[in-house]
């Protein structure tokens, strides 16, 4: 018992740590009476903890399992039974965002009342439910997407390593180190098309109501098209690698 | 009455890389790439009724397994026809599904940090399992396995043959019409082996569960299964009654004989086969009708301490099976 009670103290230090090391960075280079990038300090000091926040929702996911399984060949034990596979793993992703959403709430509570920030907060009724309806589709976004990095388990037994590389290279393209916005114009009209954007950066715009009405609806018909297009493929692929499963024996 | 399951002309090969060694072997491979097949299962046939216990024997790699997959949907047969509980397995529908369980002996189930009664009651929903029926049959598995006071213990906590049992019991609390075991009793000391045949026996005559069982161990097939198909390089060499096969195949007995002194083996082998395990311990096998005559000579013409007339072993004589048809 002592270790998991250390292993999940020890986990939830590290978030923490991140988080004060995100905000402390970025309070040192905010100036305080001016704006930078078009962000005042208060804007810029919600989006970031924001992206933490987003992170234990969106991102926290089992879904890397999933390659796990089909490596040690586990995954036969699902296949046996009447059970929606990928539906079980989309059940074990809601309990576990539960739980890091749960611990975060605490975490980001105790975090206020010992430094509190100058923060923004969003009133509009109607904007924090297109809100909470865009941190839902990323949540989709996000399983999908990493149930078809999962996937490559069909192909190979290195799959740690793919995975890790292409969060870090998506980090970007989310939006978890900066706000998009502050990018080149075209480039960031051609991020805006790639289902990437829609899993942190968009959610905290519309949070902070810098984005139009028709602007939040183009948005969430992009990353639903998405959503769509990706699952598809993901039906595919898994179909395809399930008879490769099956080949090698396993 | 139509068959649980038929089989008809199955086939199952794998496509395998062949690659040549060193370091030219595998630049040629990366251009030119050679498969062959690997014939897992070559055309075999059967029917199986409701309510047999089958045995399945065969060496490693002689398709058991292959074809315990084909049957439970987890493969796709490359040719040949296949319908178990009148659904082809491999299109995988949930009503099929419902119907059987696979336990094998090397890959669990249970949830590893947590007690066995949570991968249960997790079945129990899983199998849409009403609660009456989930306590009732859990009663009488945990009573027939006697396990009633690990239920609420960490599976990691414990032992290989009580891990076991609860595979067993989460693989049936939905009481499958059809049951295939691979390898049920693999790394279990013989008391435990012991106690899971009679259960496996129990389930097949109280339940009147179909159960399709292979096995290293020939004691647990010889045990319970009245009909045994041995396959080898993915082929039946035999289906029938494991009576059938012993008088088919067992027509030698073993006289074992210990002497006071050495005798040349030469001297032996006009009677049969003989093996020496020390130059005074001696086994000869004998054509069965010749038994009590060379058993007489032995005794009259050589220094003999001891005698003895054995049946050959069922494990030998599956050999014989091997060899013949090999």
């Amino acid at each position: 018992m002592t270790t998991y009670r250390l292993s999940f103290v020890m986990w939830r230090i590290r978030v923490f740590l991140q988080l004060l090391t995100v905000y402390f960075i970025w309070a040192s280079v905010m100036p305080t009476d001016s704006t930078l990038f078009g962000y005042s300090r208060e804007l810029m000091l919600t989006y970031v903890l924001g992206t933490q926040l987003i992170n234990s929702i969106v991102f926290s996911s089992r879904t890397q399992e999933i390659a796990e399984n089909i490596n040690s060949g586990d995954l036969s034990i699902f296949l046996l039974k009447p059970l929606g596979y990928f539906k079980y793993w989309f059940a074990r992703d809601l309990s576990d965002k539960t739980m890091n959403l749960a611990f975060s709430v605490v975490e980001l509570v105790i975090f206020f009342l010992i430094l509190s920030p100058p923060l923004f907060v969003q009133t509009n009724m109607m904007l924090l439910s297109l809100f909470v309806f865009s941190i839902f589709l990323a949540v989709l976004l996000n399983f999908v997407i990493g149930c078809l990095m999962s996937m490559i388990g069909f192909w190979s037994s290195e799959v740690w390593a793919p995975r890790f590389v292409f969060y870090v290279i998506i980090s970007f393209f989310t939006g978890g180190l900066f706000p998009l916005d502050i990018l080149p114009k075209p480039l960031f009209n051609f991020l805006e098309l790639l289902p990437f954007t829609y899993l942190q950066f968009f959610p905290l715009k519309v949070y902070l109501g810098q984005v139009g009405v028709a602007d939040i609806f183009k948005g969430l018909t992009i990353s639903g098209i998405w959503i769509g297009i990706l699952y598809t493929g993901l039906y595919v692929v898994w179909n395809k690698g399930l008879t490769k499963f099956s080949a090698a024996g396993r | 009455m139509s068959p649980i399951i038929s089989v008809r002309d199955l086939k199952k090969y794998y496509q395998i890389h062949e690659k040549e060694p060193g370091i030219s072997g595998t630049i040629k491979s990366l251009f030119n790439r050679k498969y062959s097949d690997a014939k897992a299962v070559d055309g075999i046939s059967f029917e199986i009724e409701e309510g047999e216990l089958i045995g399945f024997i065969g060496p490693n790699g002689a398709g058991k397994t292959t074809t315990l997959k084909v049957l439970s949907g987890l493969l796709h047969p490359t040719s040949g026809d296949v319908e178990v509980l009148g659904h082809k397995p491999w299109i995988r529908r949930n009503e099929f599904l419902k119907q059987f369980a696979l336990i094998m002996g090397q890959k669990n189930q249970l949830w590893w940090d947590l007690p066995a009664i949570e991968t249960f009651l997790l079945n129990k929903e899983v199998y849409d399992v009403s609660d009456l029926d989930f306590d009732k049959r859990l009663k009488e598995l945990s009573r027939l396995l006697d396990v009633d006071d690990f239920l609420t213990v960490q599976v990691k906590k414990l032992s290989l043959g009580q891990r076991m049992k609860m595979e067993l019991i989460a693989g049936l609390i939905h009481e499958p019409k059809l049951l295939f075991l691979d390898e049920p009793t693999i790394g279990l000391d013989v008391v435990m082996q012991k106690k899971m045949r009679d259960f496996i026996r129990e389930i097949n005559e109280l339940k009147k569960t179909t159960v399709i069982l292979t096995s290293h161990y020939m004691q647990d097939v010889k045990e319970l299964a009245k009909r045994v198909i041995v396959i080898d390089h993915g082929k039946i060499l035999f289906d029938g009654s494991l009576s059938t096969i012993i008088k088919k195949f067992a027509n030698t007995k073993v006289i074992t004989v210990v002497l006071e002194k050495p005798v040349p083996k030469a001297d032996f082998s006009e009677f049969g086969i003989v093996k020496e395990s020390d130059p005074l311990n001696l086994s000869i096998s004998v054509k069965r009708e010749k038994v009590a005559q060379v058993a007489e000579v032995l005794l009259k013409k050589y220094p003999v301490e001891d005698l003895n007339i054995e049946e050959v072993g069922i494990e030998d004589i599956i050999r014989e099976v091997f060899e013949a048809k090999s």
